[in-house]
């Protein structure tokens, strides 16, 4: 201000507060209540919804999600290995409804962002002064030769948590002791880093526990490395005689990273054999990952990305300090769907860190894109933000790994905080190794941060 | 120039803190804690405890002790060092501004009695209920019962070496029935 002398100041202040008033009419005006539409009432949607009701019961919430029923995609790993009951998994929407939210259960299938409203597949209009944009991700069925979505019935991906995740537990108790469990995973970003090989160590857990001492997960990566894998190597090691990369070992696991072979581009459906440039394998149970990009409703909305960083293309890049929409300042965009800050590259020690596609990462940015809605309605400063992230994965019997995640905003970036961050210990500080029970109580935690983001985002 | 940008600044309705003096929103922060703490700092999950209504004395000397490699922990180490010393002490204040909801969770009766006995001996810092006036000692009354396990493990294995002493020798004098019992005890006094 200094270069601006008071009377001056005094004058924009007057302009600017008449500005303000200009800007957000249709929020702010006496009488009518501000409207926030919420599209997809996963983790991030529920999560919105109740935040923005919470920080000012005055707003007018629509929830908009086609099932009555979601279920968490965290933990349905143990759902395939048989250590967890889908219904634990499972939850509806009453507790929003509780709080005042009206949930609808429709499909979304158009947002006119001129007029500020959405129509969804009943037929209905919703207007909205701010739209939360929640669907999750897509998958693009394209890629590998001979792979199509009608396949997916036979051949699952098990990525959406539900009836895909209880078909890949029957093919797994169906599967013959001596089988071969494929997993094949997709170019990165994909949702919960950490859940392909998750996957694989309780898929190992299940042969041990159910006579299948003779079968094998592979893992056919189309990347170079990936989310914790010095722990994940180290629980192998330990549980499932893990050796080294590559196939041919004595590994229940074994892994083929992307330069070696691991990039799936063929598959020859009635034999469920994959391909890649070096190496042909036929599995007995075959779980194809497909790549992902944002919610098909995000692309039609055009909150997108197109061009540029390869990594933005099919996903929404948003405002850091309030999660809004880069494409729409009235559209926050939260959850898988985002690009928040530049996609890490596994492997590459140069790469910049965004936030992994996680539930707990989308319920802060949820919770960061509420108080910024709340903030515009009542004319508030934006509120600083916060990001974190806290993922467990369960790998075996009592023994559970971490990583955590924290990001500020600074000068308008999301800055990942180093010191806020990492895995689980790979060793105590003085090198010996960990003591067992670190694991147990993660695997234990693991439970009750599961209990507790349910609850937080649907409750 | 510098009058164009204020302008906008200002009638954008959104004037933007500054990253050198981004302005502490403690309620923001809480949000991040409350994923896993649950809304408001009640914990609906049996292994994670509930946080609302500590002693703020205890909050910010935990976190403080992990962030400074004092206190082991599993996870809230590495997660809580990336706080500033005022966001700390900042998260403290506000859990403990909020009411302790002693959480209502089914208890063995049996182990309850046996767990009424040998809190007698806790019962000079913990008081006779797990209620404590003490700000540097934290509620134990309808904590969860897993929690409270899974916490005096952490006492009872030297791997940790947990900085409280007191607490250590008195967690290594109890059997495992005896730990599970005086978890038990605590979590059944839920008034």
């Amino acid at each position: 201000m200094s270069q601006i002398n008071r009377r001056e100041f005094i004058k924009l202040a007057a302009a600017a507060s008449s500005a303000s008033l200009l800007s957000i009419p249709a929020i702010a005006r006496a009488g009518a209540k501000a409207k926030v539409v919420v599209i997809g009432g996963g983790y991030a949607g529920a999560t919105a919804a109740k935040y923005v009701k919470l920080g000012d019961a005055n707003i007018d919430v629509t929830l908009i999600e086609p099932n009555k029923i979601y279920t968490s995609c965290p933990l349905s790993n143990e759902v395939i290995s048989g250590h967890r009951d889908i219904k634990t998994l499972e939850i509806g929407y009453d507790g929003l409804k509780k709080r005042g939210i009206n949930v609808v259960h429709d499909l979304v299938t158009g947002v006119d962002r001129a007029k500020k409203t959405v129509t969804t597949q009943g037929g209905k209009t919703f207007a909205y002064d701010a739209l939360v944009v929640s669907p999750g991700i897509d998958f693009h069925y394209t890629g590998i030769e001979g792979y199509n979505e009608s396949m997916i019935n036979d051949i699952p991906h098990a990525y959406k948590a539900g009836p895909q995740t209880l078909l890949l537990k029957k093919q797994l108790e169906a599967m013959p002791d001596g089988g071969k469990f494929v997993i094949v995973v997709p170019k990165g970003p994909f949702r919960c880093p950490p859940g392909p090989y998750e996957r694989a160590s309780l898929v190992a857990n299940y042969f041990q526990h159910h006579g299948k001492k003779k079968s094998k997960v592979i893992i056919l990566d189309s990347n170079d490395s990936h989310s914790k894998k010095g722990l994940f190597n180290q629980a192998w090691a330990k549980m499932y005689g893990w050796e080294k990369e590559g196939l041919g070992t004595n590994s229940m696991i074994e892994w083929v990273k992307g330069a070696e072979g691991g990039v799936v581009n063929k598959l020859d459906a009635k034999t469920k054999t994959v391909s890649s440039d070096f190496v042909d394998v036929k599995a007995d149970v075959l779980n194809i990952i497909p790549p992902h990009k944002a919610g098909k409703i995000a692309a039609d909305a055009g909150l997108t990305g197109a061009e540029g960083n390869n990594f933005e293309k099919g996903w929404c890049k948003v405002e850091p300090m309030t999660m809004a929409s880069a494409a729409d300042p009235n559209i926050y965009v939260v959850g898988d769907s985002c690009v928040a800050g530049e996609m890490p590259l596994y492997g590459n020690p140069n790469a910049a860190f965004d936030m992994p596609k996680s539930a707990h990462i989308a319920m802060t940015q949820a919770k960061v894109a509420a108080a910024a809605i709340v903030a515009k309605v009542n004319g508030k400063a934006v509120p600083q933000p916060y990001y974190a992230n806290t993922c467990y994965s369960v790998v075996g019997d009592d023994y559970g790994i971490s990583v955590a995640h924290l990001y500020r905003v600074e000068n308008g970036t999301f800055k990942y905080i180093k010191e806020g961050s990492g895995v689980s210990m790979m060793t105590l500080p003085d090198k010996s190794p960990v003591p067992p029970a670190y694991r147990k109580l993660e695997a234990e935690y693991a439970v009750g941060w599961l209990r507790n983001v349910m609850a937080d985002a649907f409750s | 120039m510098q009058k164009a940008l204020l302008l906008s600044a200002l009638a954008s309705g959104l004037l933007l803190a500054s990253s050198a003096h981004a302005e502490l929103n403690v309620a923001g922060l809480a949000n991040t804690c409350n994923n896993c703490h649950g809304t408001g700092g009640v914990s609906v999950g049996e292994s994670m405890p509930s946080i609302a209504g500590l002693p703020e004395g205890y909050l910010k000397s935990i976190m403080m002790e992990w962030k400074t490699g004092k206190r082991p922990s599993a996870n809230m180490t590495r997660l809580i060092s990336g706080y500033t010393d005022e966001e700390i002490a900042a998260l403290a204040t506000h859990y403990s501004k909020l009411p302790w909801v002693p959480v209502k969770q089914k208890t063995d009766p049996k182990l309850v009695k046996i767990g009424k006995k040998v809190t007698e001996k806790c019962a000079g810092c913990h008081g006779d209920t797990g209620k404590s006036d003490d700000a540097d000692t934290p509620s134990l009354h309808g904590q969860w019962s897993q929690y409270l396990q899974l916490e005096a493990l952490k006492y009872r294995d030297d791997a940790f070496n947990m900085p409280n002493k007191q607490m250590v020798k008195a967690a290594k004098k109890l059997s495992d029935e005896e730990i599970k019992a005086v978890a038990e005890f605590y979590a059944s006094q839920n008034k």
